[in-house]
């Protein structure tokens, strides 16, 4: 094992910083980790004009910032991320790099973590330190059905990819002062070999079932086209929005679009009503992170009432009519 | 001339979990219940690759990492239209994770297809969801690559890529030779036909190749080459205590709002309580 | 390895495409003319059709799969392949001189035509010699009269394989077997049937009324309807029993489901002495009926004759399948008897493979003929 400082460093995703606070999240278990391990915590930027950036991490949860502030870093772009990352490694040495699972980090993980011949978990939903005072990696598969404990017990740094929403960020603290060390570009980095011609904020805003706070899921237990479209009324009667399973699109009930599945749409409502759905795998994978599940089915076995907060033995269809008269009684 | 353009796709099997043939309390698939299948988003790939093939003509060659029963997925390819199939198989494989497996098939394409133009991988697989392969095999590879590709079109040797990132709309031109993992969100895999499962159990032969045909120690492969070690594999879903109703749907429905008029309220932002 | 992709492929294919709408097609006996089209492209039309003519011509057991698992799914549509390839195709490849193999089975093969078998009249059902449509030969062709009833794909099909009597120019008579186009004048499609099963296949009447053909289109020209029509039958047979398999076969799946999940007395009913057994029995009936299909597929492939065991097979699936239908509805209890379960389908499906091809008594004929011989 090569020496290695006491350093745990998070990468700052800090593009869509409004929606994206993985950052701030991972600064939040970095100190609590760095308790463990006696380390202190530091927030890595590229990018120009970022020291707004700079001035948020350390006032939720950075000891220091390395930044490398250059016109050339305007927009993210991957072999030069990763170049100026690799460098930064080989000199400074972090014992655990943390990066957010966002596609861009999803992208540049890996490619750090080859160049350094190390271990990179992806899309981590627990980080921990154990005995041997190593970062104990929890990682999901199958569709978040299946969780792995992973370790990298010799190569450095110790490197993660995690999922947003796992942790939560300290609220800031202005008084909070770090160590901020500028980074000079260097002059010698190779060109970029791809070429970014646009690269714009999407203009559609994302998908209403992505954002929704209620969704009303509907699976092949509806019976018919007809009965199926009665969880519009019960939608509407509930502010909420309407997904479906695969047979379900397929059979033209619905339009793709909502397509709930790992096909489809992921979402991650405050409450889920799901009519007449089995709980297929492919399903399943995207609604795990609802938070407060209600299952309909007259199969009590089904996989999706054991998912469920609530499990509802009865008919869908039967459960839906009594929804919309019993809501459209209580409210005024 | 203009030289026939290579591409190289590598595939994955994936165990083809649809009604959970899996144990919650085990945390184990049960895998003598789960037959193989291609992993989804490598049959989106595919399905790019067919279509530059369809456009602009092209080999396809495609490449799996797996036990023998992998070649089923080749076989499914070939018959689908890829034109040569290469199976990497050693038991001393067995336990890699991502950075020694895409130093294998990196090897493997500098053998099986040392002038290839494009490699195109699935954005992530089904079982591991890493998405991790494609942008390490980038790195040992030398090439330029882009991952999470939804849509791509050829020009001459100019590959121009559309994704959706983070939000973000970006278009990218990347010249060949490169590496493209793409996504589910554009492509529409083909089904496979039915003529061409025959021809692809017909004449078409698999290469195969060991750790020893890619000049690989087997130090450096398997679990004992991985710099990342598995401690443990469980399940999330442990019982999971939760309310169980039953009855007629009125009552049913009428226990469930009194219950959770707070949360069901709160959620839908409307007052549901029953003041009856 | 191939047989276990062919399953897997046309099971998936099946599943996406034919399952959410097989519930549907049944009630409103609705031919799926969108997953037809993509049933074209992937060469489900040509499966006994020779390359050189557009096929995608494949073993027997190969065969076999693809028509048990669409049948698993949706019966009808696997019906309507099967027919089209081992009654509609398949006579023309054995028998067709080269003229007619040319002309006939590339449309066929990527199912731009399909293929229908006319045998049955009102009078004529298992006794084929009671046939009254009958073919004059004149100059330019033959003039064909009759009425063809219960024929599959009638509704849909490009070209009508008809067994008529046939008075040649000299005043001999034969039988032979004609293939009439679709558009022929004199040639016409009566009401679909309203059939108990396999309501999504397009049964109807075909009429003839003076309907003149052109000579070349005398299937073989000389060999007799007989030959062509047993033979025929005996290619049917392989087809029909692997449907009758893909019935059971579906209709136990979702017994077997169903008993996991049921619960009475606080335990699944899959815990109960009396549904094991129906299950056991279900499960080697269905092995033994696969058992005794890929035999007689093997013969076949191997040039050996196979009438006999093909009559066995399509006996003894067809009986597995009104067997195993019965019972999955009856481990459905209730809920076997609705609608809203597919099981009820698949009973109603299962009953015809006893009937149509060759009834089962005609199947017993044909094997206690070998049997005595």
């Amino acid at each position: 094992m090569k020496e290695t400082s006491n350093e745990i460093w998070v990468f700052g995703d800090y593009r869509n910083y409004f929606q994206n606070r993985v950052t701030l999240q991972l600064l939040a278990r970095a100190s609590e980790l760095a308790k463990d391990l006696n380390a202190r915590v530091c927030a890595v930027v590229f990018g120009y004009g970022v020291d707004e950036w700079v001035g948020e991490y350390i006032a939720h949860g950075a000891d220091c910032i390395l930044v490398t502030d250059h016109p050339d870093l305007a927009r993210y772009q991957i072999e030069t991320y990763v170049n100026l990352m690799v460098r930064l490694i080989e000199v400074r040495r972090p014992e655990i790099i943390l990066v957010g699972a966002t596609n861009f980090g999803r992208e540049f993980a890996p490619r750090v973590a080859k160049r350094m011949k190390t271990g990179l978990s992806a899309d981590c939903i627990g980080l921990d330190i154990n005995e041997e005072k190593l970062l104990v990696q929890t990682a999901p598969s199958f569709g978040g059905n299946l969780l792995a404990q992973i370790i990298t017990p010799e190569c450095r740094p110790q490197m993660a990819t995690v999922r947003p929403g796992t942790f939560q960020e300290i609220p800031h603290d202005y008084e909070r002062t770090g160590e901020i060390v500028r980074v000079p570009m260097p002059e010698d980095l190779p060109r970029e070999s791809v070429h970014l011609v646009r690269s714009e904020r999407s203009a559609q805003r994302s998908q209403p079932l992505e954002e929704a706070n209620v969704v009303i899921c509907g699976g092949r237990g509806m019976g018919s086209r007809k009965k199926f479209r009665k969880l519009i009324e019960l939608a509407e009667l509930m502010n909420a929005e309407v997904g479906a399973t695969r047979p379900v699109v397929y059979a033209n009930w619905i339009e793709p679009e909502a397509l709930i599945g790992q096909a489809g749409k992921h979402i991650t409502p405050k409450v889920l009503f799901s009519f007449g759905i089995s709980g297929a795998i492919q399903h399943t994978a995207a609604i795990n992170n609802a938070e407060f599940i209600i299952a309909v089915n007259k199969n009590p076995k089904a996989p999706m009432m054991a998912m469920a907060d609530v499990a509802i033995v009865a008919d869908a269809n039967q459960v839906c009519t009594a929804m919309i008269k019993e809501l459209k009684s209580r409210i005024r | 001339m203009k030289k026939m353009l290579k591409l190289v796709n590598c595939i994955k099997q994936v165990p083809g979990v649809s009604e959970l043939p899996w144990d919650p309390r085990t945390g184990r698939l049960k895998r003598n219940l789960a037959a193989g299948m291609i992993n989804p988003a490598c049959r989106h790939a595919l399905e790019a690759a067919l279509e530059l093939k369809n456009r602009h003509g092209a080999e396809i060659t495609v490449i799996t990492m797996g036990p023998d029963i992998a070649e089923e997925v080749l076989r499914e390819a070939l018959a689908m239209g890829a034109d040569r199939a290469v199976l990497i198989s050693d038991p001393k494989i067995a336990g890699s994770d991502t950075l020694v497996t895409s130093q294998v098939l990196a090897r493997a394409i500098k053998k099986a297809c040392p002038d290839f133009d494009l490699v195109l991988c699935g954005c992530h697989t089904s079982d591991s969801e890493t998405a991790q392969v494609g942008p390490q095999m980038v790195e040992e590879l030398r090439i330029p690559g882009v991952s999470h590709v939804d849509q791509l079109e050829l020009k001459d040797r100019l590959l121009r890529l559309q994704r959706l990132s983070d939000n973000f709309v970006e278009t990218i031109e990347m010249e060949l030779p490169g590496l493209v993992t793409v996504t589910t969100q554009h492509y529409t895999p083909r089904y496979v036909p039915l003529a061409g499962l025959q021809d692809a159990f017909g004449e078409t032969e698999i290469t195969r190749l060991t750790l020893d045909d890619l000049e690989l120690d087997e130090s450096l492969t398997g679990a004992k080459g991985s710099p990342t070690r598995i401690l443990k594999v469980f399940s999330p879903v442990t019982e999971k205590e939760n309310t169980v109703l039953k009855g007629s749907a009125r009552k049913i429905v009428q226990q469930l709002f009194n219950q959770f008029d707070d949360k069901i309220g709160g959620a839908i932002g409307k007052d549901i309580k029953n003041y009856q | 390895m191939k047989h276990k992709i062919v399953r897997k492929v046309v099971r998936d294919f099946s599943e996406a495409e034919l399952g959410p709408i097989a519930h549907e097609i049944d009630r409103d006996a609705r031919f799926p003319w969108e997953v037809i089209d993509k049933m074209r492209i992937l060469d489900f039309f040509g499966l006994q059709i020779p390359r050189k003519y557009g096929g995608a011509e494949v073993d027997s057991i190969s065969y076999a799969i693809t028509i048990e698992e669409l049948s698993r799914v949706c019966a009808a549509i696997g019906l309507c392949v099967t027919v089209h390839n081992s009654v509609g195709a398949a006579p023309i490849v054995r028998f067709g001189t080269e003229k007619q193999k040319e002309r006939f089975l590339p449309p066929m093969a990527c199912g731009e035509r399909i293929g229908a078998f006319c045998l049955t009249e009102a009078n004529a059902g298992s006794d084929a010699s009671g046939v009254e449509t009958n073919a004059v030969q004149q100059e330019t062709g033959y003039v064909i009269n009759g009425t063809k009833i219960f024929v599959t794909n009638g509704g849909i099909c490009g070209y009508a394989l008809i067994f008529a009597t046939t008075t040649d120019l000299s005043g001999e008579a034969s039988t032979s077997v004609f293939i009439v186009e679709k558009g022929m004048d004199g040639f016409s499609v009566g009401e679909i049937e309203d059939l108990c099963g396999m309501r999504a296949n397009p049964v109807s009447s075909l009429f003839l009324e003076d309907c003149l053909v052109p000579l070349d289109n005398c299937l073989g020209s000389s060999v007799s309807g007989v030959r062509i029509a047993l033979t025929a039958l005996d290619t049917g047979r392989i087809g029909i029993a692997a449907q009758a398999l893909g019935i059971a076969q579906g209709a136990f799946e979702a017994a077997v489901k169903y008993a996991k999940e049921r619960h009475q007395f606080k335990k699944p009913i899959s815990s109960f002495q009396t549904i094991q057994n129906y299950l056991a029995d279900m499960a080697t009936d269905i092995d033994a009926g696969r058992l005794l299909l890929y035999r007689a597929c093997a013969l076949k492939d191997e040039q050996k004759p196979f009438g006999t065991e093909a009559a066995m097979a399509k006996l003894y699936c067809s009986k597995v399948a009104t067997r195993t239908t019965s019972l999955a509805m009856q481990i459905h209890g209730g809920y076997g008897y609705s609608k809203e379960y597919d099981v009820e389908r698949y009973f109603r499906d299962a009953k015809v493979t006893e009937i149509y091809e060759g009834t089962s008594e005609v199947q017993r004929l044909v094997i206690s003929r070998a049997v005595l011989a």
